[in-house]
């Protein structure tokens, strides 16, 4: 009976549909109108502001491509791009497993876990940008105890915000510092869901710890981990505030991600136009972050 | 019997009516209007800004009590976005009343809109009062979106005590860039012998900042004749040959002769240069501005300089005007500037009246040197301190002015860090940045 209204619903339309419907379809126009409101209308509003140029006064001129032309052909701003996804690399492939491992340990049994938990948390009540500045004195040249710790290990003196690669490695180690309590506790959660029956099932067939992990634990996970790898990609590749409390962007333009470059242009020097074409571009990026996330995970959703 | 009472009921109303309107209007009246002020002041920024922050506090109760229908209330920006800030606020339509702002932003400010045009104010001062202050190098720069507070003319703060101990005459200092060099080279020291140098000739700072293009390159492309932007061709011309010339004269302090340490290009300005400086790490930086002569009184450093005493002397700490050609030197100041949708701006004017006076500057901190002829003449200016001040300041030179000076403070800096961190070629890297710039707002 319902399958045949169904097979008729289909045929008639979808105006025929949103009539049969209508109720649940009320009920969800308030959300539709927010989200439009509040979500697509800055959306297009941004993009459209990307093919302007805006001047200090107000008064804009629509320039078609410009904006995108110029920033293409600056090396700065393809090394801005080249940044943002090093500094998602780094901190998703450095946080990611860890805290997995992590979420495993606080998950099983073991003792003194609940001191773990407390540990853990630290990072992700802190305060971003304090916490960036604190790293900031840890690496200070003077009397940065990480400094002093890299010298009394090789023997030589560091500046560590000086240098191009150790200063990329600072930004990437604190955003690993933040994420990783909020990944693995996220983590812990989904691997809690998991029945122990079929642990217990897994033991009885004789599968070993690395094979109960591969065959049960990281498939039933996998939902979990799609998620939080979107989740830390956005943060990451948005991540502004930290990456310009630690660096500015320096030394130089060497840790100057796409993120940061926007908040410079549009609102230390108010080019409201560049501003607009690099946050189209940070959300092409962010697009093709979860397109491939999803290809990764392909098949979660079956489990 | 009903007219009666119709009457009355009119008649009653009327009263009450009447008693109100009575009360309201003189409650109205008396109703103090409440203005904002924005600074960058912040107390945690060390002892410079907690002394501003004092005069602050000492001035505007002072402007209260003369004008007791006026209330003030602070608000707080950090001292590079404060103009931004008010561009920012000023296209959402969030208004503001008095606001700090700087000379190099005017020209944002003037394509902005966003400051009111004070010549309507400032043509009601007597002639005496207009010619005590538009004699200063800064005047044309913010005049008529602000009225400046001082005169902030760099300077190179040294160490007598140490040219003592190292054998210099300290009253005898760098007239041009061979002998600082020189001096730089001699005053440099590793004083343990343990391989690590203690005491650096000359600090200097080139971080990710303002500061580094208007104290550590502008002058230095100045004195070689350059410029740092065409007006003609509204181009960036900083990789020209005194471009080169300007950016191989630090290279070299840094990274040949070795007498700036290299993690001048890492941290703020403050924790670079004053906190350095106040813990004995360099014998001269360069860069000196007003607000260092606070925290060097409280050290003991200087004695009667702040607030001036005609006995003032720099005993410890002292300042040469920097060994650059004459006419090389940065010179800027703080403004004060009224937003153009202020609700108050009479008022608003009332309290740049009142703190724009000889009596409110002499003390102010951040002034620098007087923004006001008549404060030369007292007593307590005429000390060799402020005197060498004084010859700095007549050597001044502003910002370019351009509206996109931002970008142009932002790629220079990057660009020198650059250079001197990854020690690439100089010419092809200033070259390829100032096409970058140039790119984007030649013309402009």
């Amino acid at each position: 009976m319902e399958r045949s209204r169904k097979q008729e619903s289909s045929r008639k339309g979808g105006l025929y549909i949103l009539w049969e419907y209508k109720l649940p379809y009320l009920f969800l126009l308030p959300s539709v109108i927010l989200l439009i409101f509040f979500l697509a209308a800055p959306l297009v509003s941004g993009i459209y502001m990307s093919f302007q140029k805006i001047s200090l006064r107000g008064i804009s001129e629509f320039v078609g491509f410009r904006n995108y032309r110029l920033l293409l052909g600056e090396a700065r701003f393809r090394n801005n791009l080249l940044f943002s996804v090093l500094y998602v690399a780094g901190n998703v492939g450095l946080s990611v497993p860890l805290a997995y491992a992590a979420a495993l340990l606080i998950t099983g049994k073991l003792r003194g876990i609940q001191f773990f938990r407390a540990i853990f948390l630290i990072p992700f009540i802190v305060t971003p940008v304090v916490s960036a500045i604190l790293f900031r004195s840890m690496v200070n040249p003077s009397f940065g105890p990480i400094t002093a710790l890299l010298e009394m290990i090789t023997g030589k003196h560091y500046i560590i915000l000086a240098d191009s690669t150790l200063a990329m490695l600072t930004i990437i180690g604190h955003s690993f510092w933040r994420s990783f309590s909020f990944i693995m506790l996220f983590l812990a959660a989904g691997i809690a869901t998991i029945p122990t029956e079929l642990y217990e099932a897994g033991k009885v067939d004789g599968a070993g710890a690395w094979a109960r992990f591969s065959h049960i634990t990281f498939p039933l996970t996998k939902i979990h981990l799609t998620i939080v790898l979107l989740i830390i990609t956005m943060w990451t590749l948005q991540d502004a505030e930290t990456v310009y409390a630690l660096t500015q962007g320096g030394p130089g333009y060497s840790t100057e991600v796409t993120a940061v470059r926007l908040f410079k242009d549009a609102f230390i020097n108010f080019n409201l136009s560049y501003g607009a074409t690099i946050g189209v571009f940070l959300l092409m990026m962010s697009a093709v972050f979860m397109i491939f996330y999803f290809k990764l995970m392909g098949g979660a959703e079956h489990y | 019997m009903e007219k009666i009472f119709k009457k009355r009921v009119i008649i009653t109303v009327l009263a009450v009516g009447l008693i109100m309107w009575m009360g309201l209007v003189p409650s109205l009246a008396q109703k103090p209007v409440t203005i904002k002020f924005a600074h960058f002041y912040d107390p945690a920024a060390g002892a410079g800004h907690v002394m501003n922050i004092e005069w602050l506090e000492k001035t505007i109760p002072a402007f209260e009590k003369e004008n007791p229908g006026i209330k003030v209330e602070f608000e707080w920006t950090k001292w590079d976005e404060i103009d931004i800030r008010s561009i920012r606020d000023y296209a959402a339509g969030i208004p503001h009343d008095v606001m700090m702002s700087s000379p190099q932003l005017m020209p944002k400010h003037f394509i902005a809109g966003d400051y009111l045009d004070l010549t309507s104010y400032a043509a009601k001062w007597p002639k005496a009062r207009a010619e005590d202050i538009n004699w200063t190098p800064v005047w044309g720069k913010v005049f008529p979106l602000g009225i400046p507070l001082g005169i902030h003319t760099r300077t190179t703060v040294y160490r007598r005590d140490l040219f003592e101990k190292y054998g210099l005459d300290p009253g005898r200092t760098p007239e041009d860039l061979e002998s600082l060099v020189k001096y730089s080279r001699f005053l440099t020291r590793d004083t343990n012998a343990d391989g690590k140098t203690d005491i650096w000739g000359l600090g200097m700072y080139f971080g990710a900042s303002r500061a580094t293009i208007e104290l550590y390159f502008a002058p230095y492309i100045w004195n070689f004749d350059g410029k740092l932007w065409d007006p003609e061709t509204k181009r960036a011309s900083f990789a020209s040959e005194a471009g080169v010339k300007a950016t191989r004269f630090v290279y070299d302090l840094v990274n040949t002769y070795k007498v700036t340490p290299e993690w001048a290009t890492v941290g703020t300005y403050d924790e670079v240069g004053l906190i350095n400086f106040l813990n004995g790490t360099y014998a001269m930086f360069t860069g000196f501005g007003s607000y260092w002569i606070g925290p060097l009184e409280e050290k003991g450093w200087v004695t009667g300089i702040f607030p001036p005493k005609s006995w003032g002397k720099a005993t410890v700490a002292d300042v040469f005007v920097a060994a650059t050609k004459p006419h090389a030197q940065f010179t800027n100041a703080w403004a004060l500037s009224i937003n153009k949708l202020s609700e108050h701006p009479d008022e608003s004017f009332k309290l740049i009246d009142f703190i724009v006076t000889p009596e409110r500057l002499i003390d102010y901190p951040d002034a620098g040197l007087p923004t006001l002829l008549s404060l030369w003449d007292k007593p307590e200016l005429q000390t060799d301190f402020y005197q060498e001040w004084l010859k700095a300041a007549a050597h001044g030179k502003s910002m370019p002015y351009t509206a996109h000076y931002g970008e142009l403070a932002d790629t220079v800096a990057a660009c020198l860090q650059e250079i001197l961190i990854k020690k690439a070629p100089i010419e092809a890297t200033l070259k390829k940045f100032e096409d970058e710039y140039n790119a984007k707002y030649a013309g402009e």
